[in-house]
């Protein structure tokens, strides 16, 4: 894939090229352009994370020690993480219980396996869970997330003949509250709410009206391109996100999509998924991430240097 | 609007040739930063990079130098540069299909066998359900496989499309052998006359190596007459991984894209079609059993650039 291997190349280029060092930045800068937009990065914020890097590039003198092309690095980095809520890890304690959490997201991002993830790690933090299941579209759906919960080991809801997902969602966590869960997901379908789907988005603001969630989370697929920013501002725009989840990390995608679902919505990632498992789910790392998305994962070493 | 975004591109595109051309003949210098402009906005209708620097390659070759007669319909010639490079890339393997015809045609010992593969949640169980929905209301019932034996509620789902379709389903429990269901789908409609068979697996990543071995033994005993990949048009840049990865592990005869009532921007049909040299066949416009549309490179092509053609006369 061009631009990923080829940024580690890029930088290796950087640090050894010699000449003006504004031309050496302008290359560089390309480069990164380059490994962003391959990463599935949202085009105009690549522009505008860039114009950063170059200007505090050409302005910031390193520290003693440090090259100007290794300082280049550096500021790249930085900047990056930064977008991506900086070095401290999201909180993933609720603040109290009951606390409710809605899944949303487009069809397929993974939704259903991430509430079975989800019960199973707060089970291990020794909440109580219960999920419900208010995706009254896709066939097998019910199915699919009691098979979750019971592996799990959390409680279930769900009404397998009923189509009226509000309803459920409602009754569901009334009931879960009862059962004396701490901790209450619930899985709705799949959307992405454009043309003929307008209704789907309509449902989704009102499964929120009626249970008033705690946490709105929405489900990215690492492979998504660059249909994330809008997507995730119109469901934005429906129900406000609290938090983002990216599927799919153990494949070949970078995950640039997410990080315009970040700008979009202002919300921070708090886990991603790592594989089909119930148990393959991690607290996002946001250095981690942009290691990543660069396509430079061992460039930790050079960074601790400076 | 229907990849609005491509077609903007594209535009812009022709505006800025045109205007070097109309005073002098285009030099590589000329292109250069037009062409760079042009990869950024096909990078944003989600091009993958590499296939949109192709496209890039492609025009660059066509227009350098190009002497177009004075007064001349200049636009006219940049657009149809541009309809060239864009068709080239999305028919290289291109060939029609009529899956219906040559069910049909199957004699009852040997009936067609369409093996669906993909990365996970792209839309292949649903996709399947499609596909049965077209062979039956053309007279000619499949029988479908649930040869998903892993993944949760994956069996109820496909059984459930199944009894509402009206074609029989063969599944098997939770962590049996998804080869095994695939055998026991061909036997049962050699046994009962049916003339095709649409295998359901279930979705992996290309990265991960035991169940790519697995989707091989499949396609061993499926020996299937097509194998179709299924991508979701919502992906980015890994489409090409994607595409290229499952090409080389089980080969793929046709591609599927699903979603494509997202308002997509448009740009992964170019990636899939570039990177693989595969035809894509059908388009997933829906949730529902009717919303599945064939795909023609050509009219893609005519599409995206239909407003452009009109203006330029
Ligand atoms: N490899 C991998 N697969 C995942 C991950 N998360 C989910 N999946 C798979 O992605 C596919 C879709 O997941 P679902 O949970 O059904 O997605 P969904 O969003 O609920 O889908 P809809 O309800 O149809 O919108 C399934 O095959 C899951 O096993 C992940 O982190 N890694
Ligand atoms: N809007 C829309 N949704 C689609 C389309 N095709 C499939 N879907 C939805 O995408 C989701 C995933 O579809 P599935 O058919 O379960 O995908 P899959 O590839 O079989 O998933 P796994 O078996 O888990 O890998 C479901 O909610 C489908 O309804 C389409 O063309 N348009
Ligand atoms: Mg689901
Ligand atoms: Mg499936």
């Amino acid at each position: 894939m061009p631009g990923l291997d080829d940024l580690r190349k890029a930088v290796g280029k950087l640090l050894k090229r010699s000449g003006p060092y504004e031309a050496i930045v302008k290359e560089y800068i390309r480069d990164i352009q380059r490994a962003l937009i391959s990463a599935d990065v949202n085009v105009r914020l690549v522009f505008e994370l860039t114009k950063r890097i170059r200007e505090r590039a050409l302005k910031e003198q390193p520290p003693p020690g440090v090259s100007r092309r290794e300082w280049l690095v550096k500021v790249t980095y930085e900047e990056l993480v930064k977008l991506f809520g900086g070095d401290t890890e999201p909180e993933v304690k609720p603040p109290y219980t009951p606390y409710v959490i809605m899944m949303v997201g487009v069809q397929g991002s993974g939704k259903t396996t991430t509430v079975g993830k989800l019960a199973k790690f707060y089970r291990s933090m020794g909440y109580r869970v219960g999920v419900v299941a208010a995706d009254t579209y896709r066939p097998g759906a019910y199915e699919q997330l009691q098979q979750l919960a019971n592996r799990v080991g959390a409680m279930f809801y769900g009404e397998p003949g009923s189509k009226d997902a509000v309803a459920i969602a409602r009754k569901g966590v009334e009931e879960l509250k009862k059962r004396g869960a701490d901790i209450i997901i619930v899985d709705t379908a799949g959307r992405h709410g454009y043309g003929e789907e307008e209704a789907l988005l309509e449902e989704m603001r009102r499964i929120a009206e009626a249970i008033s969630p705690d946490e709105v989370m929405l489900v990215i697929d690492a492979a998504m391109g660059q249909k994330s920013y809008d997507l995730a501002k119109r469901f934005h725009e429906a129900t406000p996100i609290g938090s983002i989840v990216v599927t799919k990390m153990d494949g070949t995608a970078k995950g640039g999509g997410a990080l315009s679902a970040v700008a979009a919505t202002g919300a921070r990632i708090k886990f991603i998924g790592t594989g089909e498992d119930v148990d393959e789910l991690e607290v996002f790392r946001p250095r981690r991430f942009v290691a990543r998305l660069l396509g430079m994962g061992d460039l930790e070493s050079l960074l601790e240097r400076i | 609007m229907v990849f609005g975004k491509l077609k903007k591109a594209l535009k812009k595109f022709v505006d800025n040739v045109t205007e070097v051309v109309a005073t002098k003949e285009i030099s590589e210098e000329d292109l250069e930063p037009i062409l760079e402009e042009l990869v950024i906005s096909l990078a944003e209708s989600d091009v993958a990079f590499e296939v949109a620097e192709e496209i890039a390659a492609k025009l660059r070759e066509k227009l350098v130098g190009s002497k177009i007669p004075r007064f001349s319909n200049l636009r006219g010639h940049v657009i149809k540069a541009l309809e060239d490079s864009i068709t080239e890339v999305l028919s290289r393997g291109y060939r029609k299909l009529d899956l219906v015809a040559e069910a049909a045609k199957r004699s009852p010992d040997n009936p067609l066998r369409i093996v669906f593969f993909g990365v996970n949640g792209v839309g292949k169980t649903t996709t399947i359900a499609k596909f049965a929905y077209m062979f039956r209301s053309h007279g000619v019932t499949p029988v479908i496989a649930a040869a998903d034996t892993y993944r949760a509620g994956a069996q109820e789902q496909l059984r459930k499309h199944a009894e509402k379709l009206g074609v029989p389903f063969i599944g098997g429990r939770y962590g049996a052998d998804p080869a095994s269901v695939v055998y026991d789908a061909i036997e049962y409609a050699r046994a009962r006359g049916y003339r095709v068979v649409l295998i359901d697996t279930a979705g992996r990543l290309h990265t991960d190596k035991d169940l790519m071995e697995e989707l091989r033994k499949i396609t061993r005993v499926a020996k299937p007459d097509y194998r179709a990949l299924v991508v979701d048009s919502l992906t980015g840049n890994d489409a090409v991984d994607q595409a290229r990865f499952f090409d080389e592990a089980v080969g793929i005869d046709f591609i599927i894209l699903t979603k494509v009532d997202a308002d997509v921007k448009g740009g992964t049909a170019l990636s899939v079609a570039a990177a693989t040299g595969k035809p894509i066949l059908f388009i997933g416009v829906g949730q529902g059993y009717e919303d599945l549309e064939p795909f023609e490179p050509r009219r893609y092509a005519e599409k995206i650039l239909a407003d452009l053609k009109q203006e330029a006369g």
